[in-house]
Formats: C-alpha cells, structure tokens, sequence
C-alpha cells in the first residue's frame, strides 16, 4: 500500500458530495416521470459514495472499509434500478402514465 | 493551486453539471446523457481517491449497464415529452427544501474536525488487497449481495411478464 | 412416600382434571376411571404419610410441629418473597383422611348415581379438580396456596350445585352459593394482606409465630381476625351466612355428600383450628367463634324439625353440626372440633349417600311422597338408621363419642353447655323424624314405593363401608385405641399438638346427654309413629312458629329485600355513571373525538407520492438543523 499525495484536504470531497447529494433530492421531489425520480436517486447514492470513498482514503486506509461499502451499493443500486423499473412498468402498463402525480392510490 | 487540485476542481465541476442536468432538463433523455456525464465525473472523482477499480466498477457497472436500463425503461414509458409537464408544481418548495439541506450539509462539513492528513495523503489500496478482503473479510456480506441480485432479477421478471389475461388484451 | 412429599397428593387429581377436561369425551366410559384411579392412588399414598408421621412422633414427641417443604416461586428482593409448600401436621392428617376416603366412596358411588347423566365426563372432571383443590387447601404451609385453593373449592362447588344447569333453581342456588360465601372470601383476603403486610410473610407457622411474639399490632391482629372469621364462616355456612347450605341441596347427592357435609363446609373449622392461637390472642375472639356456633346449632335444630325434603332436613343437620364443630373450637378445644370433623364427615356422607340411594330408587326426596320403604330396601334403611343415630348422639356411635368429647370441654362455660344440652333432644327428635318418615309407615305414594329398589353395588358397597366406619371410629377417643393405632398419647395429641388435650370422659355428661337423647329419640318415636296425626295439629297450634321455623326464619326474604332495594338501587346508580359517564363520555367519546380528527384530517391527503416526499425532506431537515444547533 503506498502513500500518495493528492494535496486535496477532505472537505472538498465532502462539499462535492453534499452538492451533488442535495441536487439529487430537488430531483426526487420535482421530477414527475418515474424513472427521471430513479436517475435522481442514482445521484443520491453516488453522493454517499464519494463520502464513503473519501473517508476510506483519508481516514481508515488499513481497513477501507468505505471502498467496500461503495462496491455494494453499485451492486443494490444494479438491483434497486431492475426492480424500480419492473415496477414503473407495471403501473405504466396498468395505469397508462409513469408520472408519479397521477398515481394517487395513497389517498382515502 | 496544484495540477491535482485543478484537476479535482474541473471534475467537480462536470460532476455538479451532469447533476444539474439530470434535474432539470426538460427532455428525459437529455437528462439520461446527463446522468451519464455525472458517473463519469465521480469516477473520476474515484480515481483522484485512488480507486482506480472501483472507478472502473463505477464506468462499466453504473456509466455503461444501469444508463443504459434506465433508456429502456424512458423508451418503454413513453408517452409524450411535453415540456411543461416535466417538472411538478411543488417545485418552489423542493428548491427551498434542497438548498436548506445543502447549506445543513456544508455548514457541517465546514464547522468540524476531521480527521486525516492534512497535505491531502491518502493512501493506494490494490487490487489484490481489495479482493482478499471482499472474499474473505467480506465473504457473507458478498453472498447475501448476490442473493438480493438473484432475488431482484427473479422480482422483476414477475413484475413484468404478462399474466394471460393481459396477453388476450393485446391480441 | 414421606411428610415432606405430601405435594404429590393435589397433583395427581389435578392431573386427573386436565386430562379429563381436554381429552374427557375421547376416553373409554368418559374417563370415570381416570378419577377414580388418581383419587384411589390419593387414598393408597396417604397410608405411608400417616406412617411416617406416626414414627416422627414416636420419635420426637410433644415437640414435634410437623413437616414443611416449600419451593420459591417468585421474589421481589425486599420486598415480597411468595413461597409454594406443604406443611404436615395432625390436622392436616386427619383431613387427608377424611378427605380422601370419602372422595373415593363418593366416586364408587357416583359410578351407579350418575349413571346416564348428560355430563357425566364433566361431572368427574370437576370432581377431581375439587379433590385436587381440597388437598391442597389442607397441605397449605402458607395463605397464597390456602387462598388459591380456598377459591378453587368455592369455584367447584359453583360448579357442582349448578350441575344440573338446565333446572333453575339448580342455576339459582349455584349462584347463591357462590356469592354468599364469596362474602367471607373477601374478608379472608383482607385478613391475609392485612398480616402480611404486618409480618411480611405469607408463612402460616410464622404469622402464628410473630402474632404469639407481639410482632402483630393489636388492632390489626382484632381485624383480621374477625375478617379471618368472616371467611370461615362463609365457607361453613355460619349464621348469618347459612341461607346458601339448604339450596346447595340442588346439586346431585353425591356432591352434597362430598362438598357440603364431609369437605369442604369444614374447611372453615379447619381454617379456625389452624389459626385458634391468633383468636386467643385476641379479647373476645374465642367468644365470637363460640356465639356464632351457638346460634348456628340451635337455629338450625329447629329449621330442621319441620323440613319435608330429606336432603334439607339432612343439609340442616349438617349446619347443626357445623355450630357444634365451632363452639368447640370457641372453648379452646380443636381436638374436640377436629374429632368431631372426622367422625361427621363419616356418618354425613353415610346419611347423603343414603338419601341419595332413596332418591335414586323413588326419584322423590321430599318425605311426602315416601315411607314405608323398610321392606323394599332394607341395606339404605339400616345404613342410614346408622348414620342417623349417629347424627343424633345415640350411644357407641361415632357421633355420640365426639358430641360428648365437646359437651366434656363445655363445662367450664354453663351458657354455652346449656345451650347445646337444648339441642340434644331436637336433633334427636329430627333425626328419628326423617327416618321414621322415610323408612316406616305406610308408603305415601304407592308407585314410587312400587318401583323402590336397593342400587347396584357400586351404591351399597360405600353405604356399607361408611356404615362400618361411622360403627367404630368414635373409639379412637380411648387413648388405648390411639396407641394402638401408633399415636403416642392418644389420638387427642396428634389432632392438636400445640397445647396437648387428653380426651375426657365424664360420667354425668355422658349419662346426661344419653337421657336427653333418648328423650328426643322417643319423642320422635311417639309423634310419628304412635301417634302420627299428633305433628298435624301441633303444627295447627302453633302455626306462627311453623312458618318461622319453615320459612328459615325469613332470613333469605330479609336478604332479598336488602338485595332489591339497598344493593340494586347502588347497583342501578353504579351502572348510570357507567353508562353515560365511564362509557359514552369517557370511552366513546375518546374514540369519537379520535374519528373526528381523523375526519378532518384525511382531506389533507393528496394521495401523490412527492408531496409526501417533500414533507419528509422538510421533515428530516428540521430534525437535522435541531441536532446540528443543538450540538
């Protein structure tokens, strides 16, 4: 294992991610077609990582436990993207629309 | 500055584009392209971390194999591309939302300590190491992985396949 | 089998319930010889236990205080420790045997009694459970188990009156049964809580211990005496609490014969005996028990004299008993009481399995439609002759040596003596009524007598075996006989070891009483036998005392007017403020109030996915700036 030097403190990893990590969130909450709402997410999820990564190298490097961390959630997220557009398809299929605001079952 | 903080900087800034992008252009699959360009940039991202393999996991896995579903799945939902049905109506409210969380976020990361180094010395895991450890350290949690990967193909293909009834629909 | 094993004893019926309540319907014969074999294995197992106590007190003499064995059950460091045991000591022996001789001759016998019964199953099952409850009940080292068991025996004999459920007046005296001794059980709780809260222990041999040391404050010591009492009296149907004994008539005879004569009706003359150190502690606590005892024997001698159903007069003679059993113990004399209990509960369950064996071959019991049945059953006739002599005091008979026993410990009080010499002659008197009644004369109703027959085996065999043992057991006042049996001292030692108690014999007494019984036996003689149109017109004469005597004093019309209008009327105010304040306001109109919310509310739901989204966001983000400016 050898030492690089990077001369980037880990704040800046950690904004970047913060950024990335809050435009994923306005996303999620205005994006109405479905799969538009699951590529938000995806920008979530690669904003944790960063985190994840960033803490790996700077902080834990013996265990790296972040490196780990993030190569699972690739792989959930593989398997969160098949299952969500399984099921976009499916409502789009029974209801005609992949807009989120036009499924309203949650409602009395 | 240094090459390497240039570097981080242009990256970054690709990174928040692509973001930006994804939420808000107005053609879904502008917004997919996008996408793309923002896992290539926190590959990048990756590389500056000195992971190189998980920045190739990142590119094949996440750039190459999940864009691509999510065009099918835009493809296959298609209505129309209406402009002004992209966005929903709360969307004052989400921005204020998201801001406050992002300066939440970033006050926090400025106003605390961290630890590490602080010329930015980090250090390089390699390949082999990382593969000892996922299949020994990790050898469980890797199975359990690849179980919710089964159990997930095996959902989706339920989800999706017609039952009979919709097959006569379509005939 | 040894003293401290004794706990094996309630287990085995108790086992015998469980399989029969579940599985009852599914065994051969409905499980009757599941009952019998656990209560027979009862009776078996008591022989060794009466062994090893009798070799204990060979051994240790006057000093020995019996056998305890207890396991902990649960404990609340400081503050409670509840224990489960069993503590064997003279009384206790003497009702083991009573218990579980005539739970087994009431078993046989109900093999032919029950016969056909629509719940013949149930009526085993809840047998056994009583038997299971009673052992326990006189094997308690301390009141949890005492209490528990208490209310069990109550539950059964609930259960046991109602048995023919679909008769209301059956259903009617369960309930009276249940609710009047429940008065007492109240009291018996009181009476419990209040010394352990004063000793802190629930330990019988140490809350006598720690009374006897001056550990127990002297009002409280009063109270739950009185309370303890209280319970007593209930369970043994004392005056004022009495009313329910006659109805408990209603239950099949067997279980009258079990229950409500040889059993549990003495549980409160065991509960008295048990604890007798406390009520001498307390001024006037002997007196209590002792007046209570008078005005039960008396009342119910004369209740007794004009009764015409053969279980009542029956019931009557057992409550007659009951106050004779008590004012023996309120002169101090347990063994007395104690022997009375063992030579009652014999010829009592000989009297009710008797009338049982009447009933059963007539189908009547009320003496109206009897008589005359000398020659068609000769066995019932003289085996209930026997057990009512006994009842009655004629001499050699177990009753006339544990009558006297009492009459000898009265001496020291000329009220009290003279008071029971009353009785003599009227017990007498009924006792020859019923059977004279019952067995002599001409029949009064031709077909009933027509069909008249001696039962199966399973019926004669315990009225014989009884008969036999109410013949000889009033012996085992001689100390001779007590020695031979393997008592040191006679059997009055092992009865009541603390403050030993030698039975006497006094020949004034005795002669006194023969004459007096011989007086009421031969006044029974000539009124209805002699002279039998004479009972009729005394009756005509005095007929306000008649119908005080047959109206049972018109106690039960003064208890259903305080029903009516003092407890209802509470009862009806008590269901109002449930009504309208507990239930409408408090209950519905919490969910009420809850449904309107919940009305309003639900309108503010758009149903759409980000909207929820957001207010989660919003959410987390508040949660988030608390944390971070908190920190």
């Amino acid at each position: 294992m050898e030492a690089v030097s990077q001369q980037i403190p880990l704040e800046h990893f950690l904004v970047l991610s913060a950024i990335l990590f809050s435009i994923g969130v306005y996303g999620v909450l205005t994006r109405r077609n479905a799969v538009l709402i699951l590529m938000s997410v995806e920008l979530m999820l690669n904003a944790a990582s960063i985190n994840m990564v960033a803490f790996a190298a700077y902080a834990s490097p013996e265990a790296f436990t972040g490196i780990i961390f993030a190569i699972f959630i690739i792989t959930i997220a593989a398997a969160e993207v098949g299952l969500a557009l399984a099921i976009i398809l499916r409502i789009f299929r029974n209801r005609g629309t992949a807009n989120v605001d036009e499924v309203n079952a949650l409602k009395w | 500055m240094t090459v390497a903080q240039l570097i981080f900087y242009v990256i970054a800034a690709l990174a928040v584009a692509g973001g930006l992008g994804v939420v808000l252009a107005r053609n879904t699959v502008y917004a997919a392209l996008f996408l793309i360009l923002a896992l290539l940039a926190v590959a990048g991202i990756y590389i500056l971390l000195a992971s190189e393999f998980l920045a190739l996991v990142q590119v094949l896995i996440y750039a190459g194999a999940i864009t691509v579903l999510l065009l099918f799945g835009l493809m296959l939902t298609r209505v129309d591309d209406l402009e002004e049905s992209m966005v929903g109506a709360q969307w004052p409210l989400a921005a204020v939302a998201s801001a406050l969380l992002m300066g939440l976020l970033i006050t926090t990361v400025a106003t605390s300590d961290w630890p590490g180094d602080a010329d930015g010395m980090i250090t390089r895991i390699p390949f082999e190491t990382l593969g000892q450890a996922l299949f020994r350290q990790w050898a469980v949690p890797f199975e359990i992985a690849s179980l919710v990967l089964l159990i997930a193909l095996v959902g989706a293909i339920v989800l999706t396949h017609d039952e009979e009834g919709d097959v006569e629909e379509t005939k | 089998m040894n003293m401290s094993d004794a706990w094996v004893l309630p287990l085995l019926p108790a086992a015998a319930f469980v399989v029969l309540a579940l599985f009852g319907p599914y065994l051969p014969r409905k499980g009757d010889w599941l009952a019998i074999l656990a209560i027979g294995a009862v009776f078996v197992l008591t022989f060794p236990i009466i062994a090893d106590f009798t070799a204990a007190l060979a051994l240790e003499g006057e000093a020995f205080a019996g056998v305890a064995n207890s396991i902990q059950w649960m404990e609340v460091p400081g503050h409670l420790e509840l224990n489960f045991g069993v503590h064997v000591d003279g009384i206790t022996i003497v009702m083991l045997v009573v218990v579980s001789f005539v739970a087994l001759m009431v078993q046989v016998y109900s093999l032919g009694y029950m016969k056909g019964d629509a719940r013949y199953g149930w009526y085993y099952a809840v047998i056994s459970l009583f038997v299971a409850s009673m052992l326990a009940l006189v094997l308690a080292d301390n009141f949890l188990l005492l209490y528990f068991s208490w209310e069990l025996v109550g539950l059964c004999s609930y259960l046991l009156i109602g048995h023919y459920s679909h008769l209301r007046s059956a259903a009617e005296a369960s309930k009276k049964a249940f609710i009047t001794t429940r008065l007492g059980d109240v009291g018996l709780l009181i009476a419990i809580i209040l010394l352990w809260r004063e000793t802190g222990t629930l330990n019988i041999q140490d809350i006598i211990a720690a009374a006897q040391a001056g550990e127990v404050g002297r009002e409280i010591l009063t109270a739950s005496v009185v309370l303890l009492f209280l319970g007593a009296m209930g369970k043994s149907a004392q005056f004022p609490f009495h009313v329910w004994l006659p109805d408990a008539m209603e239950g099949p005879t067997p279980v009258s014969a079990l229950i409500h004569a040889a059993t549990m009706v003495v549980a409160g003359v065991y509960l008295v005996a048990r604890m007798l150190p406390l009520f001498e502690l307390v001024a006037g606590g002997m007196e209590m028990v002792l007046a209570i005892g008078l005005m039960t024997t008396f009342l119910s001698a004369t209740m007794g004299l004009v009764m015409t159903d053969i279980k009542r007069v029956i019931a009557y003679s057992t409550l007659n008993s009951l106050g004779l059993m008590f004012v023996a113990l309120g002169v101090g004399s347990p063994a007395a009481a104690m022997l009375y209990l063992f030579t009652h509960a014999f010829f009592k369950a000989l009297l009710f399995l008797g009338a049982g064996s009447v009933i059963h071959a007539t189908e009547r019991q009320d003496v109206s439609g009897l008589g005359g049945l000398w020659s068609k059953m000769p066995l019932t006739a003289i085996t209930f002759g026997i057990g009512a002599f006994s009842m009655a005091g004629l001499p050699f008979l177990a009753g006339f040596w544990a009558k006297d026993e009492i009459l000898v410990a009265l001496l020291e009080n000329k009220i009290a003596f003279a008071f029971v010499l009353l009785t003599l002659p009227l017990t007498a008197m009924y006792m020859m009524r019923v059977f004279v009644l019952t067995f002599l004369g001409e029949p009064k109703e031709p077909e009933a007598h027509e069909h008249a027959h001696e039962g199966p085996l399973t019926i004669t065999v315990p009225l014989v075996l009884l008969a036999v043992l109410t013949l000889v057991t009033g012996f085992v006042v001689f100390d001779q006989v007590g020695r031979a049996m393997g008592f040191p001292g006679g059997i009055g030692d092992v009865i009541y070891l603390h403050g030993p108690h030698a039975f006497d014999f006094n020949v004034a007494v005795t002669l006194g009483s023969i004459a007096l019984v011989a007086t009421g036996l031969g006044a029974g003689w000539y009124a209805w036998v002699i002279r039998p149109e004479l009972p009729a017109s005394i009756m005509a004469r005095l007929q306000p005392v008649h119908a005080l005597f047959a109206n049972e004093y018109y106690l039960n019309n003064v208890y259903q007017a305080i029903i009516d209008h003092v407890i209802l009327a509470g009862a009806r105010v008590v269901a109002w403020f449930d009504r309208n304040v507990v239930n409408d306001t408090g209950i519905d109109g919490a969910a009420y109030s809850t449904g309107f919310a919940a009305y309003v509310m639900k309108f503010q739901q758009t149903g759409k996915l980000p909207n929820y989204a957001l207010a989660m966001v919003i959410g987390i983000v508040a949660l988030a700036a608390v944390a971070f400016f908190k920190a």
